[in-house]
């Protein structure tokens, strides 16, 4: 997986490399598969809704990302959960143009990072669909998902537009600048 | 949904258990019940009384009563406290071994009834009538007009954009009061990359206490209406409806001939489980790419539930109608499909005994119990014509009249003739068809299904997925003494039969493949661990399951669970023993529950301080290492040496079956080296019936013996030494106590009650003997095994590709002359049984030879002894003189 960008093994340790497991979330329709298989690819995939989930190897840096990417329908959320336990970054995929749902999209937000195994993982909200007209800014999604209550977290806002793959190179400098070395 | 049911000739039913009425619902482990918060809107999981409850998980606990019902795929459970008097003919053993092994040369060599032969004219059968037909009444397993549906519902469910996986239809009632639960179970994980995929899953009917009463009430009152109408018939007039007829002997007797045909319970063989049969689904999810609709894609699935453990019939079938479905999204699909899978005729399959189906299973002849079929035909031609079903068993002395139109089905004479019946080409498939939409769609029943056979899924693929990494690089496991009996290099897949014989939480992780796929593993690692044999895996194993249910699972008590979602494999607490599908290796978790020191564990070792170092325990890692670690390479369990030969059979390309019948050998020597275990430590074992009781048959000497069969004690001890761990591991398990239950029930039913013929044939295969053991074990052998019962059991430990009858043939040989003809004797009784012919065709000819050379002079003998005892001294001399030592 991920052959295209990653080095061989052996200098793939001298440099130190490392595996990094994020987790993908957000409401359904958000972007997560877009986002996931424009990292892995590089060009814009029709996705289909996902049933369950999808998992990529996607490498960055020296960075193996290990990316779940869990289907987002209402009444598979809770099994978001099974998915915790060791992740280290979550990615949390709003669509930017869907203000009726925002609300929801701030509920679960804060039901995921509130969880105990969740506690040590950084929070990176990608707010997508940049390119609809009458998107909301990241200033408003900041707002909107009330990140300024996140106070024992490391967390930022991205814009992206998943479909041309804006923001995501951002995204992950961010998220391999702020994940710690293995110990 | 509700279309006129009138229209479907088999959705009459009578059975309360088939009937969705108003039967305790709800769930006995509460799985469904306020599982899934999101789910708690829906309404289906508030009242649904007019639904039969069914639920993706075992009920927690089972009465004792429950344990014990006896189960089989679609029939009604039989309450256990309605004992039934075992019908003399029918008899089973469990205890055996058979090797389906090399092909038989029969099928070849055999005259009368081949496949080599169009027709099915048979040539007269010698006339023995006591013991090459069975003396019960022929039967077909699903007769015509029974009320039973092979197939009782279709579902059909969606993956809804919005809400996620729904159900759409019902067919023909709802049958859950968790359609969520269902409708997740249909849309396995990762649907969407695939366009489709298949999978299986089981589903517990929730029954209560009251309902096996209910069912128990029901079933006499049937009972009490017919014997009333047959005393009606005789002219006894009862004064008053509620009269207690129980003293009415007579009447009595009658009602259990009567029962034959719809009871189950007096056929009497344990038919096992624990608990009201599982309905088995089949489930097709298909991906359709579509434009026009939001989000470009249609995901649906169609599930067909059945209690046949066949299921994989029904695949074309169900491909078939789920096409036609995404044309037409109606119920009246489903109905369509409905009928067309109840119509499926299998009537003219016959119902044959266990033994029997234990001799069809290790065999490869296709010929064997054909004359079942045929007579099958006969009994149809006759009621076809109006005339009535001729007397059972047909008089073995006349061949039934030829009837003209009974082929061979397949051949020339068959496709020429036209006929309406025929005989299938190979008796271990009974040919059918369905027809859907006009097609004609064939189908391929097996005769004869083995406890834990669910579906069709291959042991060899099993094998192989597991040992190729192993045999590249050995697997190091971390020690665990139920597990790793021969050291941390044990072979991955005994590691896996241990885990499934000592109930553990398994795990088969298929990341990326399809779910069927998974579901096939899980399905062969049932039947790898129960050989047919022990039962518990199939009632506790989830071939497909998700995160969905994980919950439930982890409350489970061992399970074999199939998952393609690798978070699975980041929840070490959840499984016991994982197996990674695409890697091929196994993991033994790092929070396995470390296994206890027993009792019989100690008692082992205290009685047998030589062989004490040589137990593979945890607690000894310290002290004795060293000595365990020795053991292991010398293969105390003589798995390596097992493991070797089955992989040499793959690489041979043998058959599946060959290596299912090699497992059964392992199962079958396995719960024989407990037997003998139970019996060293504990003094006792209820793992074999028969060794010290005054039965029917007085035994003597060598033929008192019974059991497991090791060339001296030194062997014994050094087998069970190495055993111990994982025997003590099962001996708390759903299998272990099932297998206790099947061993009482079995015992009530089978012939030759005092006597293990397996022990005495394995003496015979193992030993050393001297003549006079041996003439006592020959002996014991001509006088009691007579009748065609008695003689099934004979082959049965006797299987075609162990020898055959190689070692009973030596009898032939022995230096008393006795021994020679009573074994003539006994083998022309096997000749001339139904299957035994087969058995016998397979011999030498220079044990034919024997054979007719004792049987003459036997003759001759009898002979001269009417005519005057003057001559006999001079046959005696002859005699000697041509005897083979």
């Amino acid at each position: 997986m991920g052959s295209g960008m990653s080095l061989p093994s052996f200098i793939s340790k001298l440099f130190g490399s490392r595996e990094v497991r994020i987790l993908m979330l957000g409401l359904d329709a958000a972007g997560k598969t877009t986002i996931l298989y424009s990292l892995k690819v590089h060009e814009q995939v029709t996705t289909i809704p996902t049933v369950g989930f999808n998992v990529e190897t996607v490498s960055f840096k020296n960075i193996k990302f290990n990316i779940w990417d869990v289907g987002g329908q209402d009444k598979i959320r809770p099994l978001w959960r099974h998915y915790y336990s060791g992740t280290q970054g979550l990615v949390f995929v709003v669509d930017s143009s869907d203000r009726a749902r925002i609300d929801e999209a701030r509920t679960e937000l804060h039901r995921i990072i509130g969880d105990r195994e969740m506690r040590d993982s950084l929070l990176l909200v990608l707010a997508n669909k940049q390119d609809v007209p009458g998107a909301m800014t990241p200033q408003e999604i900041t707002e909107a998902m009330q990140l300024s209550k996140v106070k024992d977290k490391i967390w930022n806002v991205q814009p992206t537009v998943a479909t041309k793959g804006d923001g995501l190179q951002q995204a992950f400098q961010w998220l391999s600048d702020n994940t710690k070395e293995k110990k | 949904m509700a279309l006129p049911t009138t229209a479907l000739p088999f959705l009459t039913r009578t059975t309360s258990d088939n009937t969705p009425g108003p039967v305790a619902s709800g769930y006995a482990n509460g799985v469904g019940v306020a599982r899934n918060p999101a789910s708690n809107s829906n309404a289906n999981t508030t009242t649904n009384n007019n639904r039969a409850s069914l639920s993706s998980f075992p009920p927690s606990s089972r009465s004792a009563s429950q344990m014990s019902q006896a189960s089989r795929p679609s029939r009604s459970p039989q309450p256990q406290a309605q004992p039934q008097p075992p019908t003399t003919a029918v008899m089973s053993e469990i205890d055996r071994t058979s090797d389906p092994g090399s092909k038989s040369k029969t099928a070849s060599t055999g005259t009368a009834v081949s496949s080599q032969h169009s027709s099915l004219s048979a040539g007269p059968r010698p006339y023995n009538p006591a013991s090459s037909r069975p003396a019960r009444k022929l039967r077909s397993q699903y007769p015509r007009g029974a009320t039973e549906n092979h197939v009782e519902y279709i579902l059909v469910a969606s993956f809804d954009i919005d809400r996620g996986p729904v159900m759409e239809h019902q067919y023909p009632v709802p049958i859950t009061g968790d359609e969520h639960m269902l409708a997740e179970l249909m849309l396995p994980d990762q649907a969407h990359v695939r366009n489709q995929d298949w999978t299986i899953f089981f589903l517990h009917k929730d029954s209560s206490q009251e309902e096996d009463d209910e069912e128990r009430r029901a079933k006499d009152e049937r009972r009490q209406r017919r014997r009333r109408k047959q005393d009606r018939a005789k002219g006894i007039i009862h004064e008053s409806d509620d009269e207690d007829e129980d003293a009415d002997e007579d009447g009595g007797y009658l009602d259990e001939e009567d029962d034959l045909d719809d009871d189950l319970s007096t056929d009497s063989e344990p038919e096992g489980g624990e608990g009201p049969p599982l309905i088995y689904v089949l489930n097709l999810v298909n991906t359709k790419q579509d434009k026009t609709v939001k989000r470009g894609a249609v995901v649906k699935a169609m599930a067909i539930c059945t209690r046949h453990p066949f299921l994989h019939i029904y695949k074309p079938l169900l491909l078939l109608a789920l096409e036609e479905y995404f044309k037409s999204p109606v119920p009246e699909t489903l109905a369509m499909l409905f009928s067309a899978v109840n119509e499926m005729d299998l009537s003219l399959m016959p119902k044959l005994s266990l033994l029997e189906r234990h001799l069809l299973q290790a065999s490869d002849n296709r010929d064997l119990f054909v004359e079942k079929f045929e007579q099958m035909v006969q009994m149809r031609i006759a009621e076809d014509r109006g005339e009535g079903v001729p007397d059972q068993p047909f008089d073995a002395s006349r061949s039934p009249p030829r009837r003209p139109g009974i082929f061979r089905s397949g051949t020339k004479a068959h496709i020429e003739g036209h006929s309406t019946y025929s005989v299938p080409r190979d008796t271990h498939e009974f040919e059918s068809r369905v027809m859907y939409k006009g097609i004609p769609i064939p189908i391929k029943v097996p005769v004869a299904i083995m406890p834990e056979t669910v579906g069709d899924f291959s042991l060899i693929k099993l094998i192989q997925t597991f040992s190729e990494p192993h045999g590249k690089t050995p697997h190091t496991f971390p020690l665990h003494p139920h597990l790793t009996t021969n050291g941390p290099n044990t072979h991955p897949i005994i590691v896996l039969a241990n885990a499934l014989l000592t109930q553990k939480r398994i795990i088969f992780l298929g990341h990326n493949l399809p779910s069927g796929e998974v579901a096939e593993a899980v399905l062969a690692a049932c039947a790898l661990a129960s050989g047919g044999i022990l039962r518990g895996f199939t009632r506790h194993a989830f071939p497909y399951t998700d995160l969905t249910k994980v919950d439930d699972l982890i409350n489970v008590p061992g399970f074999i669970a199939g998952v393609t979602n690798p978070t699975f494999e980041h929840h070490p607490e959840w499984w016991d023993l994982l197996c990674d599908l695409p890697s091929g290796k196994m993991k033994i978790s790092s929070k396995i529950e470390p296994a206890p020191i027993t009792e019989g564990l100690v008692y082992f070792q205290q009685q047998n301080p030589v062989y004490a170092p040589l137990v593979n325990t945890s607690s000894s890692s310290s002290s004795s290492s060293g000595a365990a670690a020795a053991a292991a390479a010398q293969d105390l369990t003589g798995d390596t040496a097992f493991m070797g030969d089955i992989l040499r059979s793959i690489a041979t390309r043998v058959g599946e079956r060959v290596i299912r019948a090699k497992w059964r050998d392992w199962v079958v020597k396995f719960t024989r080296i407990a037997a003998a275990f139970e019996e060293t430590v504990y003094g006792a074992s209820a793992l074999y019936i028969g060794s010290d009781e005054h039965l029917e048959t007085a035994t003597e000497g060598v033929t008192k013996g019974h059991g497991y069969v090791w060339p001296d004690d030194v062997a014994k001890g050094r087998e069970l030494a190495g055993n111990v761990t994982r025997i003590e591991g099962w001996r708390n398990t759903r299998s272990y106590y099932s297998f206790i239950q099947d061993v009482a029930q079995l015992y009530t039913v089978r012939p030759l009650k005092g006597l293990d013929l397996h022990h005495m044939h394995d003496r015979l295969r193992t030993q050393r003997l001297s003549p006079a053991h041996s003439k006592q074990i020959y002996f014991a052998f001509s006088n009691h095994v007579h009748s065609y019962d008695e003689i099934c059991l004979l082959l049965s430990v006797a299987p075609e590709s162990h020898a055959g009858l190689f070692y009973i043939a030596l009898g032939l040989f022995h230096k008393e002359r006795d021994v020679r003809v009573r074994t003539a004797e006994l083998l022309e009784r096997i000749a001339e049984h139904e299957a035994g012919q087969h058995w016998w065709k397979a011999l030498s000819r220079f044990e034919k030879l024997a054979f007719v050379r004792i049987k003459r002079e036997a003759d001759l003998r009898g002979r001269l002894d009417r005519e005057g005892s003057g001559i006999v001294g001079a046959v005696e001399g002859s005699d000697g003189e041509k005897r083979i030592s």
